[in-house]
């Protein structure tokens, strides 16, 4: 049950890997000399039995007396102006209670203070299709949709943009006033350091790569979702499945003018995010809106075309890097350029065209960079951030090119990679701070447990091995909102005499784990079982500000932040105990249950009665811990973009079997080797990490939001592919990572990383199954099909030629023959 | 989502089915399974104030493998699980196992998969999609956006099963005001027919079940399924053969498509030549290759159509190859 | 507004006499009628199956199903696959074994693995993938989810082994 530990299977490397040393056994030897007792165990989610049972309450699940049915109308034009928007016709209709339009809160908002182009309801123009002109709340949906059809629209025609790189040039109609110049750009970005177009001159080895990606969509299971309401005691309240719900706190202040002490956001059980729940949604507001005009409780639920429409998903990219090398097989200069399609708002925009490029290097050495990037407003539904934001399509096209780069050079791409990883403790040409870096345990491990060196370029033609590597931020290091600095995270804590301990904070679980993550760090620093910590809902009547689930933050942030106040609330039960057992409090520690002599249980007292001694005459227990970043990054503009606290690092092997006449392709196997520094809980990081995979496969193969022209063609989940649990391969997870010196004891983040190198793995492991590269995703059986006719029509298929320079760099410390 | 109000008739036998039919012309559809209809009618497609189910129409569920009959109202979950089935028509069998989901098996079935409706990405879609695009020929408009004009429908046959009884020379029956009549399934999809109008059934006719010639258990059959993921998907291209040899040559062999084209189709004009030819390899892979040539996907599915045409190809090959006797 | 017909539904055991208009699937009735809202609704046109439920002990998508079909069958949701208090051996190996993160989609799995593992003890983990071929998971990569159904299996074969 809940709090125990799990019997689960370890993924532990076996006694008869190949020869030498066993990386992952050395790692987990040295993780358990530091004596913890529930960091590092596999425990079970301390929800888990309320999901499996159907207990746990998600936003749809909650009823309020009296509540209303809310739905909002789609616009049938991608650009238009909204010459009138007729309500009088639907407000009559017998069961409605309210027909709102974009003027009534015409305030903008947006998830970034820089680039508010929101409004609660299309207000002037409508931008895409399916973007909400009206909202209605009725006694029913029934009723709901006959107001709908009631309900006037008057649009004026403007010019569609659907294509990004018309949207770069100058434009007839601006999408919004904001945009750059007379363009439909959102965002330039444009970063030198170092002498890129010299490099380029002078480089003995050079490959050119580019990159085509559809939109792809988060695919959670959970529609939004919102309930509000509105009380005479001039608060409002308001439920949402959201990932952030303090940015959602502020917005809902900002547009409907209320302070936001006179406002409550809680967040119920989250069905997935992904980064789609993560920006402060025009529906949510739209929802508090109805609430305050009708007075009564009122809900908004999507179905699943509104979700699609709502998107955030991650940008269609187009994206082009080159990168030299000396002779010796050094990484020189890479030249980047990312054309992003941002569609109808800026969402996390800014953020996006930064991460396209300043995230491409790590995790390898550069001492040349240069980075041109470009967000384009399209009428296409907005995109945002989803998991691993700005580091997906980009690692594609550069990680593809590592690969592309050892074939000119003749290397073994492991060598290669090898050759030129960043080191721990470096900065990067674009001052990135690196502390801990496993990268080089990742690949080694990697290519040990897979078999690499006895199937790289020796499989049959049509099967096929590849690498990758990854590198993603733990969290960003500038809160979005930065003035004045707050806290990134607080924790507080409550100790009462029913001797159990309430957890607040605002961090958003939305299934990764970060409830139990909390109750694991409060009780490894107490000493105490797992199951007297239990986390309060996210309310913000009562739970102190977290920056939200995004960017990879939270077990790095949240999980500093709980450590904190646990240490906090320790002081006065070591105070206690002191009194109780005379001896010094430097003298005491806590650890099964008590409050002992450091390394003597037998000297001490339980811990429930050193609490109740500590509230005998105070009170209860609180205790407030908080954690912030510390500045970092350079000078230049920019300069923030990308900064973390810490990185993690990954290296994947994949194993593909491509049938090579109906151009299908099966992932046989992923050896997923990850450093998240010391996982708090392995089972929730290889959960991450095999949910990171079908992610990651999923947009390799068969996922893509479809478009002719402004037209979603597949707003639905027959047409928008994700995989199916028949097309999962074998994932062996290898968590390789040293201890990171800043996060919550030693750990990093594993709920992005762990996607980015799957795409390229398994794209590398094609080429090296069949000597064709894709670089345009997905890679559906009609494309590899078309490549492999173009392959016969040269002459036939057969396997790239293997290496030519004889294998050196590494060997001593894989061992492997 | 919610669907639209309609009056829900539960008759107990066929004729009280099609007393109900005749009192509402033009006003009813018939409920099978609902794995299709109901996600349809959420999407206020061609909606009907009258619905029929035959839920409670016991005849309509009798399910007899040994003697060959199959009630239209038989769920696919009963057809892939039967081991008459998977030994003696394969073909039936496979198709059935390789539809949508388990979850949608449960309640699909034969006669909804005979009468599935053709599908296409600009009819499969919510009302406020289709109203933005203007509609479509199939479902409250005027014009057909896969080959732009205004006089026939391209959506394509999803079917899984109507392929594999086909070249098992299945039969269906039919019930109607005028008296009950058999026919082969070759011949229920109207060859002149439209991705609109599909069958050959009157209106009002009542899908009563499928009779599968017994056979002497010589005949061998198979269906393999071109789609994406191995679940969700409808057929990209369906292909369904049945084998019989004498003396090292063909006695029958039988080759149907699905997936293709606004129908299924049964390619007795490539095959019959074969019939008392040996089947080297050579003539299997002719044979592919005009089966490839005749037909004629369009674009509205994921898959491209030139793919999914020389898909036709390369899996009436194989098809035809694993059902040849090892020699 | 639609006419209602009256309709007697047997869920988890209890029989609920309702007056429903005959095109509210079953869906609506479980969640929202009878307040049992541990089936989900994921997209309502039978492509994820978070809505599963069984119906006389097969799982069938209940957001395709009018519960005026309903009637005369044992319809049994998430909230009655273990008596109160008690998990079935599946929900347990979900528990132990990381099968659920989000949980969104959790109901459907369990109550499609319970009763196909009743029918096919035996199952090998292809087939356990097979049987939930129609259950979308965003979270966890499925990988979790066949560990625990096939870890379930092994603790409920008769001869007890793990």
């Amino acid at each position: 049950m809940a709090g125990g530990r799990s019997e689960g299977r370890a993924r532990r490397l076996s006694s008869d890997s190949e020869g030498g040393r066993d990386l992952v056994k050395e790692v987990e030897e040295s993780r358990a000399a530091a004596g913890y007792h529930w960091i590092g165990q596999r425990v079970p989610l301390i929800d888990a039995a309320l999901k499996v049972t159907g207990r746990a309450e998600y936003t749809d699940d909650l009823k309020r007396p009296g509540m209303l049915v809310g739905r909002l109308l789609k616009s049938t034009q991608p650009h238009a102006k909204l010459l009138a928007v007729d309500v009088a016709e639907a407000r009559r209709l017998p069961g409605v209670a309210a027909v709102l339009t974009g003027e009534r809160y015409p305030t903008p908002f947006g998830v970034l203070p820089m680039t508010h182009d929101e409004t609660a309801l299309a207000l002037g123009r409508v931008r895409f299709l399916g973007e909400h002109v009206a909202a209605v709340a009725a006694v029913d949906e029934e009723t709901c949709e006959r107001a709908f059809g009631r309900i006037r629209v008057e649009y004026e025609p403007l010019p569609v943009y659907d294509d990004p790189k018309v949207s770069r040039e100058s434009v007839k109609v601006q999408i919004h006033a904001r945009a750059l110049r007379d363009t439909n750009l959102q965002k330039e970005v444009f970063q030198h350091f170092g002498d890129v177009p010299g490099e380029i001159a002078r480089a003995p080895f050079k490959v050119k790569v580019s990159g085509k990606y559809l939109g792809v969509t988060h695919g959670f299971t959970e529609p939004h979702c919102t309930i509000a309401e509105s009380t005479p005691d001039g608060r409002l309240t308001v439920w949402s499945a959201t990932q952030v719900p303090h940015y959602l706190h502020r917005s809902l202040s900002e547009v409907l003018g209320i302070p936001m002490h006179r406002i409550r956001v809680v967040k119920p059980e989250v069905g997935g995010g992904f980064g789609g729940k993560s920006d402060p949604f025009p529906h949510e507001i739209a929802c508090a809106a109805l609430a305050i005009e009708t007075g009564r409780p009122v809900k908004v639920l999507f179905d699943r075309e509104d979700v699609f429409y709502l998107n955030h998903g991650r940008h269609p990219t187009l994206n082009q890097v080159t990168i030299t090398a000396g002779e010796d097989g050094g990484f020189r200069a890479m030249d980047l350029e990312a054309l992003i399609d941002g569609g109808a708002w800026s969402s996390f925009g800014t953020v996006s065209t930064y991460y396209n490029g300043v995230l491409a290097m790590g995790p390898y050495r550069f001492d040349h960079f240069r980075y041109h990037g470009w967000r384009a407003y399209t009428n296409h539904p907005p995109s945002g951030a989803m998991r691993a934001h700005g580091g997906t399509n980009l690692r594609y096209t550069v990680e593809s090119a590592v690969d592309e780069l050892a074939v000119e050079l003749g290397w073994d791409p492991i060598e290669l990679r090898l050759r030129n990883f960043l080191t721990p403790n470096c900065k990067t040409i674009n001052e990135f701070r690196i502390t801990s870096n496993s990268v080089r345990q990742c690949i080694l491990a990697a290519r040990e447990r897979s078999g690499w060196d006895r199937k790289f370029r020796q499989l049959p033609y049509g099967r096929g091995i590849g690498v990758a590597c990854g590198f993603y931020i733990s969290g960003s290091n500038s809160p979005i909102h930065f003035t004045p600095v707050f806290p990134q995270c607080t924790v507080h804590l409550k100790a009462d005499m029913d001797a159990g301990i309430t957890i607040h904070c605002g961090a958003a679980d939305i299934g990764q784990g970060s409830k139990t993550v909390l109750a694991q760090v409060v009780a490894e620093v107490l000493g105490i079982r797992m199951d007297r910590c239990r986390v309060a809902p996210v309310d913000s009547d009562t739970a102190p500000v977290d920056l939200g689930s995004y960017s990879s933050r939270v077990t790095f942030m949240m999980g500093n932040a709980a450590r904190s106040a646990a240490e906090n609330l320790k002081l006065p039960l070591l105070q206690a105990a002191s009194e109780l057992l005379g001896h010094p409090v430097e003298a005491l520690e806590a650890s099964q249950e008590r409050i002992h002599l450091r390394g003597r249980p037998e000297v001490g007292v339980p811990f429930v009665q050193a609490l109740h001694k500590a509230i005998e005459r105070r009170g209860a227990l609180v205790a407030s811990g908080a954690y912030s970043t510390s500045p970092l990054g350079g000078t230049f503009k920019g300069a923030k973009a990308g900064t973390a606290p810490a990185y993690s690092f990954s290296a994947y092997v994949a194993e593909v079997d491509v049938d090579v006449e109906t151009g299908f392709v099966k992932v046989e196997k992923v050896w997923a080797a990850f450093d998240c520094g010391r996982p708090l809980n392995p089972l929730s990081v290889e959960g991450q990490i095999e949910g990171s995979i079908h992610m990651g496969l999923g947009q390799l193969l068969s996922e893509g939001l479809s478009y002719r022209g402004a037209r979603l063609m597949n707003p639905s989940f027959l047409d928008y592919k994700i995989l199916t649990p028949q097309q999962m391969p074998e994932v062996e997870c290898l968590l390789v990572g040293e201890d990171d010196p800043e996060g919550p004891f030693g750990a990093k983040e594993a709920g992005e990383g762990p996607l980015v190198a799957a795409l390229p793995a398994v794209g590398n492991a094609i080429y090296d199954a069949i000597g064709l590269r894709f670089l345009d995703l997905p890679i559906t059986p009609d494309k590899v099909v078309r490549a492999l006719e173009g392959q016969q029509k040269k002459g036939g298929g057969v396997k790239p030629a293997p290496p030519t320079r004889p294998s050196s760099v590494g060997r001593g410390t894989s061992g492997s023959a | 989502m919610h669907l639209d109000a309609f009056e829900l008739h539960q008759p107990a036998t066929v004729e009280e089915a099609l007393a109900i039919a005749s009192a509402h012309p033009g006003r009813f559809d018939f409920l099978a399974g609902g794995t299709d209809l109901l996600p349809n009618y959420k999407m206020h497609l061609n909606l009907r104030p009258q619905l029929i189910s035959l839920d409670r129409v016991q005849e309509l569920r009798a399910f007899r493998p040994e003697q060959g009959w199959i009630g239209s109202m038989v769920r696919l979950r009963e057809l892939e699980s039967s081991p008459t089935l998977r030994e003696r028509h394969t073909a039936l069998a496979q198709a059935a196992s390789e539809v949508a989901t388990p979850l949608v098996r449960a309640s699909g079935t034969v006669g909804g998969n005979l009468l599935v409706e053709t599908r296409c990405f600009f009819f499969n879609q919510s009302q406020p999609w289709r109203e933005a695009l203007g509609f479509c020929l199939k479902a409250d408009g005027d014009r057909c956006h896969v080959v732009p004009q205004k006089e026939r429908c391209y959506a394509t046959f999803s079917g899984d099963l109507a392929p594999a009884l086909m070249v098992l020379g299945a039969r269906v029956e039919v019930a109607g005001s005028s008296g009950r009549r058999r026919l082969p399934v070759a011949e229920l999809y109207d060859p002149k027919g439209d991705g609109i109008r599909r069958t050959l059934l009157a209106p009002g006719e009542v899908l009563v079940g499928v009779e599968v010639p017994k056979g002497d258990g010589r005949e061998r059959s198979n269906y393999a399924k071109l789609r994406v993921r191995p679940s969700f998907d409808f057929p990209e291209l369906g292909v369904a053969a049945a084998l019989t040899m004498k003396d090292g040559r063909v006695e029958r062999l039988e080759i149907a498509l699905g997936g293709l084209e606004a129908r299924p189709r049964l390619m007795r004009k490539e095959t019959e030549p074969l019939v008392g030819e040996r089947l080297t390899e050579e003539r299997v892979r002719t044979l592919s290759e005009e089966v490839r040539r005749s037909v004629r996907p369009v674009h509205n599915t994921y898959l491209a159509p030139d793919y999914r045409r020389k898909m036709t190809g390369v899996f009436v090959r194989r098809a035809l190859l694993a059902l040849r006797p090892s020699t | 507004m639609s006419k209602k017909v009256p309709v007697t539904l047997r869920v988890n055991g209890e029989e609920h006499e309702l007056h429903l208009p005959p095109q509210r699937v079953l869906l609506d009735v479980i969640r929202e009628d009878l307040n049992l809202t541990g089936t989900k609704r994921g997209c309502d046109l039978g492509t994820c199956g978070c809505c599963a439920v069984l119906v006389d002990g097969q799982p069938v998508l209940s957001c395709l199903a009018l519960a005026k079909l309903s009637e005369g069958h044992e319809v049994t949701t998430i909230e009655g696959i273990s008596a109160p208090g008690a998990l079935h051996p599946v929900q347990k190996a979900f528990i132990d074994l990381g099968a659920t993160q989000c949980g969104f989609c959790t109901p459907g799995f369990i109550v499609t693995a319970v009763a196909f593992l009743r029918d096919h003890p035996s199952a090998t983990r292809e087939e356990i993938a097979r049987a939930l071929s129609g259950n979308l998971c965003r979270c966890t990569g499925y990988v979790k989810i066949l560990d625990a159904v096939a870890s379930a299996a092994r603790s409920m074969a008769p001869s007890g082994e793990a």
